[in-house]
């Protein structure tokens, strides 16, 4: 009914923005990582041609990640801070979201809303609200003396790793329970009732069909936060603001803003983004299969 | 002196809270003053000129206090006895907030121009963008560590000082006829500070400044763990180290003494879990953090803006070094290569040291010392007493004297003093990187 | 046959922590410790913002100690309130100049690209769909690494500031609004274009006036969404700024919340989220209102907040 050329004419604005201004940036990236520093300037010259790329700069940053260098440590904290940030929000986002998509019938409208909330809540608020409640004399500590379970003051701000962890744990947990709750919602009820019915507990029904059910709803939220997590920066300085904290996103931080090594800012993206891609892989298959399977409706 | 409040704290408050502002466009480089001076990016493509001396772009020599270094001019200045420009727009290219606007509006009135403010985030992208053409502003803020890269560059142009009286009367001598640019061929001094400590003495109970090596109580904060920092600079922390150790040439290439010094840095994660940061001028008065590495201009702001009124003035401790121990340090100001008015921007430049006009802005905005002849500490400490009373309602008899150490006098520069200055490409990368290892934490 | 004859045993006393385990671990009523952990989760998530909130209009300079009612940080202050303070009004007028930009670029570009993707079938539409679906996964830093260097090295004529902070926020924002109109384009489906193709609409006709203002609760949604995106956004703008006139809100609550935040950051932020949640309740009504006649009698909201499902 419809001209041949009218949809790709459609997708055809969008799709140019984005190789523009999305995969070109990234060829920009290699270019920097791959090129010299001018020396009178001290700003990156990159280089386009693939056959002149300099390598020194991707071999100085490999070096330096590779286990025994200093940013080996980083990226070692790195990982452990996304791994034990990632269980924690499982641990706590599976039960309210399963609670929600399996059991709260009359509160359910008024629990998504409260569930969806923090969504539109600036993250730097949401930080913001907790630095001020871990101040000296926030509420956390005045409470905490109060219950007289602390004498002084406790520094949650002092440079912790705790606080990191949980700083990132309450803002990314939105992120894991919604997909959660979606995956969750769709579980046919009869599966679950079947087992019940042939004699499952509901422990055993909730272990054997329930969660295996659930299995790509985990996984995908759990991608879903571990990517943006990799490269935050901003959540160890605003709640610690000590180098025993410190992330990979950090040292780009660092290098992009104030050195004059920038190729080594653009060779820790690269290597950051081949790090993740794999992640980031899984991620867009699974969607993309969702997506046609849903055209297919 | 006195002016509206509203103008005070509009200002005022704006510049510091743009300078905690100016932290988030250099982030862990620090705020508007952490990148004045104290690099960043060094002269690159060094090497050994002639005589085995390391020289910086162009080949032009690394100047040190102690190697006074004359720039050439790369083309002949201006005519003198010319008149000054006027219509159009003057544009001023500098540190966010870091020259009260309501003076450059003054001096756009005097001489019939509109004068625009153009921020950068620290000196190394103003001048890529100055080089890259993005910007063609008029005069611009310069650090004597830069001045090889933008002299190298061609970007600035050499001054006719028969426009510039002021540079010979109101400066002091020392800063007149730098030892980094000789006859003062291309730049006027701005601003200048020091590095040091600041403490609050009701929360650290040490005498830091009759210590032996002040610099170690960093090394034995461990009651304060949590509430100490460092400057986020690489040049500033690596130089505190290696000065603590006795190694006054801050501005050494040995990768020995770095690497050692950034050993001795990582201890502090262990002692008193160091932090890094330039909010000092806030966090030390709010009594958030108690004891921190700091530029001398810091504990004037914090007196004068962060102190609350119910915490005594005497409770900020300053200390800075000896002469030849502390790194003094200072900004300047030069005129662009893309000026369409070199009259008027000389004109500027001498307008920018009168005595009144420097001064406004040292109290009025900025905190940080121009070096004026006109300016001796007591009389400062007076005024200052009068700032905190009008704006904080507090009832200060007498001035703070526990701040004398922060103010600088022509006696803190000259050739027996360390500054930090340019480095070859080698040297650049040794201390970046060693800072990037101590703020990787492990 | 009558009740009064049956001999009725004496009643167990249960202790109160037999009570207590049994109520929480009851099989037949709801999991209470479920019930226990959501409504937990929901105070942890929600009452530190509402404590912020609330110190936003405190009296005093205080973060953390309540001393009484005040616009103080909002109007009165004469250096630091909101309407006092340039540099945070500034920040509130660039969000705004950044967020309506966003708008009203991504909007009609995603629009576009939804139908595209949505129902192109040909060759390259694989390769274009994911390189949509792309931006979604990226980390922010690695977006505005890349951004910065492309200004700053290939797209020279851009530079850092406003016009690259417009740019990059419609860069990420294209592919929410595709994955929330395309995912109204499935559930339309093309019955009724098809309706009026048998009807003699031609094509254009039938995508003015039959397409379009059957999509017209997802593109309103849409730009929502994308407002409170951008307003929100931190790292982007961070990235892309250069200093003075391009500072955003969020990196104003950023700077003062490293250094030593004033409740006038809490007041700043609150306006943000207070006109974010205006915004995107706006969309979301107006996505209810028009497509009042096809819900399903219970779906009710769970079903539309699905559809904002990625």
């Amino acid at each position: 009914m419809y001209p041949r050329w009218l949809w790709p004419g459609f997708a055809f604005p969008g799709v140019l923005w984005l190789i523009i201004l999305f995969v070109v940036p990234f060829y920009a990236v290699i270019g920097v990582a791959f090129g010299t520093v001018d020396p009178i300037l001290l700003s990156a010259v990159p280089i386009w041609n693939p056959l002149e790329w300099n390598v020194g700069w991707v071999n100085e940053t490999l070096t330096r990640l590779a286990p025994g260098g200093d940013l080996w440590v980083v990226f070692v904290r790195t990982c452990e801070y996304v791994f034990v940030s990632l269980g924690l929000s499982l641990l706590i986002g599976y039960p309210v979201a399963y609670y929600i998509a399996r059991h709260a019938s009359r509160t359910k409208n008024m629990l998504l809303i409260l569930l969806i909330l923090p969504f539109w809540i600036s993250y730097l608020m949401r930080m913001l609200a907790w630095v001020n409640l871990l101040a000296p004399d926030g509420f956390v500590n005045r409470f905490l003396q109060f219950a007289h379970i602390i004498d002084q003051p406790y520094g949650f701000l002092d440079g912790q790793s705790s606080t990191v962890i949980l700083a990132l744990v309450y803002g990314y947990i939105p992120y894991l329970i919604l997909p959660l709750y979606a995956s969750l919602d769709r579980i046919d009820k009869s599966q679950i009732e079947a087992a019940r019915d042939l004699g499952a507990s509901p422990f055993r029904a909730f272990l054997h069909v329930t969660l295996p059910l659930s299995k790509t709803g985990i996984l995908g939220g759990c991608v879903l936060i571990a990517l943006p997590m990799f490269g935050d920066y901003y959540t160890p300085n605003l709640v610690s603001g000590a180098p025993t904290t410190s992330m990979l996103g950090n040292q780009i931080d660092l290098y992009f803003h104030s050195t004059s090594q920038p190729t080594i800012g653009a060779a820790l993206t690269i290597l950051l983004s081949l790090f993740l891609v794999v992640l980031m892989g899984y991620y867009l298959i699974t969607v993309a299969r969702a997506t046609r399977n849903l055209e297919s409706v | 002196m006195t002016w509206h409040p509203k103008e005070r704290g509009a200002t005022r408050r704006d510049f510091l809270m743009r300078s905690g502002g100016a932290a988030l466009g250099l982030s862990s480089a620090g705020s508007l003053l952490a990148a004045c001076g104290n690099s960043t990016t060094p002269s690159g493509g060094g090497g050994t000129g002639a005589g085995g001396e390391p020289v910086g772009p162009g080949g032009l020599p690394l100047a040190r206090p102690d190697k006074r270094v004359t720039l050439p001019m790369w083309e002949n200045p201006i005519e003198s006895g010319l008149e000054p420009e006027t219509g159009g727009t003057f544009t001023v290219f500098n540190y966010p907030a870091y020259f009260w606007k309501k003076l450059l509006k003054d001096f756009g009135k005097k001489y019939g121009v509109e004068v625009q403010y153009t921020p950068f985030d620290n000196i190394a992208s103003g001048i890529q963008q100055l080089a890259a053409g993005s910007v063609q502003p008029d005069v611009m803020e310069m650090t004597p560590d830069h001045l090889d890269q933008v002299v190298a560059g061609k970007l600035i142009k050499p001054l006719n000082l028969d426009y510039i009286p002021n540079l010979q009367k109101n400066i002091w001598p020392e800063l007149v006829d730098p030892f980094y640019d000789g006859g003062s061929h291309y730049t006027v001094p701005y601003t200048t500070y020091a590095t040091g400590i600041l403490w609050r003495n009701d929360q650290v109970t040490e005498d830091i400044a009759s210590m032996q090596q002040p610099w170690d109580i960093f090394w034995q904060a461990q009651a304060y763990k949590g509430k100490t920092a460092l400057l986020s600079e690489d040049r500033e922390t690596i130089a505190m180290a290696l000065l603590r150790k006795g190694i006054t040439d801050i501005n050494t290439e040995d990768p020995k003494q770095i690497d050692q010094a950034v050993s001795d840095l990582k201890e502090l994660y262990g002692i008193c879990n160091i932090k890094v940061g330039d909010s000092q001028y806030q966090t030390i008065p709010e009594g958030t953090a108690w004891l921190n590495q700091a530029w001398s201009g810091d504990p004037i702001a914090a007196y004068i803006y962060y102190l609350p009124a119910k915490t005594p003035s005497t409770t900020l401790s300053y200390w800075k070094a000896p002469k030849g121990h502390v790194p003094v340090q200072n900004d300047c100001f030069s005129i662009c290569s893309t000026t369409k008015k070199p009259v008027l921007a000389h004109l500027f430049l001498n307008w920018m040291i009168d005595n009144g006009i420097a001064k406004s802005n040292f109290i009025n905005f900025n905190g940080y010392q121009p070096p004026l002849n006109e300016i001796e500490p007591t009389g400062l400490l007076e005024e200052l007493r009068k700032v905190r009373n009008a704006s904080w309602g507090t009832t200060d008899k007498a001035p703070p004297e526990n701040l004398q150490t922060a103010i600088l006098t022509n006696d803190d520069f000259g050739p027996d003093t360390i500054q930090e200055m340019t480095l070859t490409a080698e040297g650049n990368a040794l201390w970046q990187n060693g800072y990037s290892d101590f703020l990787s934490g492990g | 046959m009558s009740d009064a004859a049956l001999p009725t045993a004496p009643v167990p006393t249960v202790s109160l922590w037999r009570r207590t385990r049994g109520w929480i671990t009851n099989p037949w009523g709801r999991p209470r410790f479920l019930v226990l952990i959501t409504w937990g989760y929901m105070l942890w998530s929600i009452v530190p913002v509402l404590i912020a909130i609330q110190f936003s209009f405190n009296e005093t300079r205080s973060r953390t100690i309540w001393s009484g009612f005040s616009l103080r940080w909002y109007t009165w202050d004469p250096s630091d309130s909101v309407m006092n303070d340039p540099s945070l009004r500034q920040a509130l007028a660039q969000s705004f100049k950044l967020a309506g930009a966003d708008v009203l670029v991504a909007v009609p570009i995603g629009v576009a690209l939804a139908l595209g993707l949505a129902r192109w079938r040909g060759r390259g539409s694989g390769t274009s769909n994911f390189i949509m679906l792309f931006p979604l996964v990226t980390p922010e830093i690695v977006m505005g690494v890349s951004l910065l260097l492309v200004f700053t090295h290939i797209f020279t004529f851009v530079h850092t500031g406003t016009l690259a902070q417009i740019l990059g926020h419609v860069t990420f924002s294209i592919s929410y609004v595709v994955v929330i109109v395309r995912g109204r384009l499935f559930s339309i489906g093309r019955q009724y274009e098809e309706a009026a193709a048998d009807l003699g609409a031609s094509p254009g006709v039938a995508l003015y006036r039959v397409l379009l203002p059957l999509l017209t609760p997802a593109i309103v949604a849409s730009a929502a969404i994308c407002f409170a995106l951008s307003i929100d956004d931190f790292v982007i703008s961070f990235w892309l700024s250069n200093g003075g006139g391009t500072v955003t809100v969020p990196m104003q609550i950023y700077a003062a919340t490293r250094a030593a935040p004033l409740p006038s950051t809490n007041a700043i932020a609150t306006i943000m989220v207070a006109v974010t949640l205006l915004t995107v309740l706006a969309g979301f009504l107006v996505f209810r209102a028009f497509t009042r006649g096809e819900r399903a009698g219970g779906g009710g909201m769970v079903g539309d907040m699905a559809a904002f499902d990625i």
